[in-house]
């Protein structure tokens, strides 16, 4: 149909995309805009400042010390990625290749917690984290958010393991592989595609997140990027917008890269 | 009779993942069930109420409003599946120039997280400074600036029209991703049956999509129900309660007034409302597809 693409389609897919752009970047190209100013012109809607300023980018890195929370949220997206595949893969594994009795109940009270408003779960995980000692720490964060991680990340992973030819384990051990041997050198390296896309919607979530990383951290403690941007905007009389924003350009852009990297591998998880 | 080797993998894979699910879960989840049938004050001792929280919030005056507004939010997840649809399609067509770029534009809203997404609005929007009503008076639409996050007839508009600016990216991704899966092959033969555009999309398209669809309904309705700190920063849930949707609701109740009693009564009745919006969804996509069959 691409290649053959009539006049009207083409048209139609044009307009859409144009209006597509305007909407995400109109806004976007004033965050842009708005990193450049001096504080006096914040306050004017204007698109080209009459004196381009990298005060605000010098203040971010020099005073806010921001590379300090983008560190903190590198370390919440990874190791919420890692710690998320560690724990639902196995399991996912199981849920879609093992006949066991209770496997759909098992299966439903982990998946049926999506519907768990985080907020509801935050108050005893505090209380709990700060008995044990994982309040405002960054293994305490990562625990905490493998509560949104795993469910989804189980979901994902078993309806990609469930649709893999039937056959595949039976046929790893007449080679002589055992049980384990099967999943670790026959089923992982032909799941790559759904790992890597689990890994990049987990990072996301642990780089996005602000509840748990507001709650369960303090200042001088793993603070992350998005915590960081929203204390410089709650807290005084004064926002000081133009430092706002170049945070905000800054924490967008690693996952746009990554998801550059990940594309191929969504694109296979997400075929029927 | 499985082999006694299986049976040992069933055991140590599902392990981590059931431990998991108990301690972090669950157990929390029950805690949040006991506590919503005491009265709960922070620092104070509980009383027992039985059900008296949850026909207290179901007969209070805000009761309504706070159901309304969260219905209203949860309209959202059909404006970004509209937006994602449309943005999933045109960036598949092969003849567009620049596709992986311009994919990679859709994408930053959600790359940002949701509260600078939120804060950046709030600038937009300022009815003094920002740049909406700026544009609106200039151009004649507005005679005087909208208090856009205070006024209760536009709060709950507004705070449904930035979730779905923020988060729409996520569903785009996944339906992309189940668009470029679809083979070339089954439009050129649709094609050679004379199929128009209509018909390409009602009879190639969507059956491809079907699964991913629910997927991403099911999970976006989950998430959006459960987001507190978006809609808490752009207007604290006022004016009054006009924008204190479910999730809001606990919130206010949990960290302000201090009454976790309320807080969890008001959280377990959201999970049910959840549930009752989800399941039509979970069925059909059961339905479609069995795992493991």
């Amino acid at each position: 149909m691409s290649d053959r693409a009539t006049g009207f389609q083409r048209v139609l897919a044009y307009a859409g995309l144009i209006a597509l752009l305007a909407m995400v970047l109109v806004p976007y190209s004033y965050i842009v805009v708005t990193a450049f100013k001096t504080p006096g012109e914040i306050f004017e809607v204007t698109w080209i400042p009459e004196e381009l300023s990298v005060d605000a980018w010098r203040e971010v890195f020099a005073i806010n010390e921001f590379h300090r929370y983008l560190w903190n949220s590198l370390l919440a997206g990874v190791g919420c990625a890692v710690l998320s595949l560690l724990i639902s893969v196995p399991g996912a594994y199981v849920f879609a290749r093992k006949n066991f009795r209770g496997r759909e109940v098992l299966f439903y009270l982990i998946v049926g917690t999506l519907i768990f408003p985080f907020i509801l779960l935050i108050v005893p995980i505090t209380i709990t984290w700060i008995q044990v000692g994982l309040y405002n720490s960054i293994v305490g964060l990562l625990i905490a958010f493998q509560i949104f991680a795993v469910p989804f990340s189980v979901w994902i992973l078993r309806g990609y393991f469930a649709r893999m030819p039937r056959h595949l384990e039976e046929c790893a051990m007449v080679y002589g592989c055992t049980q384990f041997q099967a999943f670790y050198k026959v089923m992982l390296p032909l799941a790559k595609p759904v790992i890597v896309s689990v890994a990049f919607l987990s990072f996301l979530l642990g780089w996005n997140d602000f509840l748990f990383s507001n709650m369960l951290t303090t200042g001088d403690g793993p603070r992350t990027a998005s915590v960081a941007i929203y204390v410089a905007t709650a807290g005084g009389e004064r926002i000081e917008w133009e430092v706002m924003m170049v945070m905000t350009l800054i924490t967008g852009i690693p996952p746009v890269i990554l998801y550059m990297i990940a594309q191929k591998h969504l694109s296979r998880t997400f075929s029927t | 009779m499985q082999a006694s080797e299986e049976r040992w993998l069933i055991v140590a894979f599902l392990l981590p993942t059931v431990a998991f699910m108990l301690l972090l879960l669950w157990y929390p989840f029950l805690q949040g069930v006991w506590m919503s049938l005491h009265r709960w004050p922070f620092m104070g001792d509980p009383e027992w109420r039985g059900l008296g929280n949850y026909t207290a919030f179901v007969n209070a005056e805000y009761f309504w409003v706070a159901l309304q507004s969260t219905l209203i939010y949860s309209l959202s997840t059909v404006f970004q599946l509209a937006i994602a649809l449309v943005a999933a399609l045109v960036l598949k067509q092969r003849f567009i120039r620049w596709r992986t770029l311009w994919r990679g534009v859709m994408l930053v809203a959600y790359a940002m997280p949701p509260v600078v997404v939120g804060a950046f609005w709030l600038f937009l929007l300022d009815p003094g400074l920002g740049m909406v009503t700026h544009y609106l008076i200039g151009w004649g639409i507005l005679e005087e600036p909208i208090y856009w996050f205070s006024d209760g007839s536009w709060a709950k508009w507004i705070i449904t029209f930035v979730a779905t600016w923020t988060f729409w990216p996520f569903m785009f991704l996944i339906l992309l991703s189940a668009l470029q899966a679809i083979p070339d092959s089954h439009y050129e033969l649709a094609e050679v049956y004379g199929a128009n555009l209509w018909q390409r999309f009602r009879h190639v398209t969507l059956p491809h999509l079907w699964s991913a669809l629910l997927v991403v309904i099911i999970l976006r309705l989950a998430f959006n129900l459960a987001k507190i700190d978006q809609p808490f920063q752009l207007t604290g849930g006022g004016p009054g309660y006009e924008t204190s949707i479910l999730s809001v609701l606990v919130y206010r109740f949990a960290f302000m007034s201090g009454d976790f009693g309320m807080a969890f009564t008001v959280g377990i009745f959201l999970v049910v409302f959840t549930l009752v919006l989800i399941l039509p969804f979970a069925w059909l996509f059961q339905r479609q597809f069995r795992p493991g069959h």
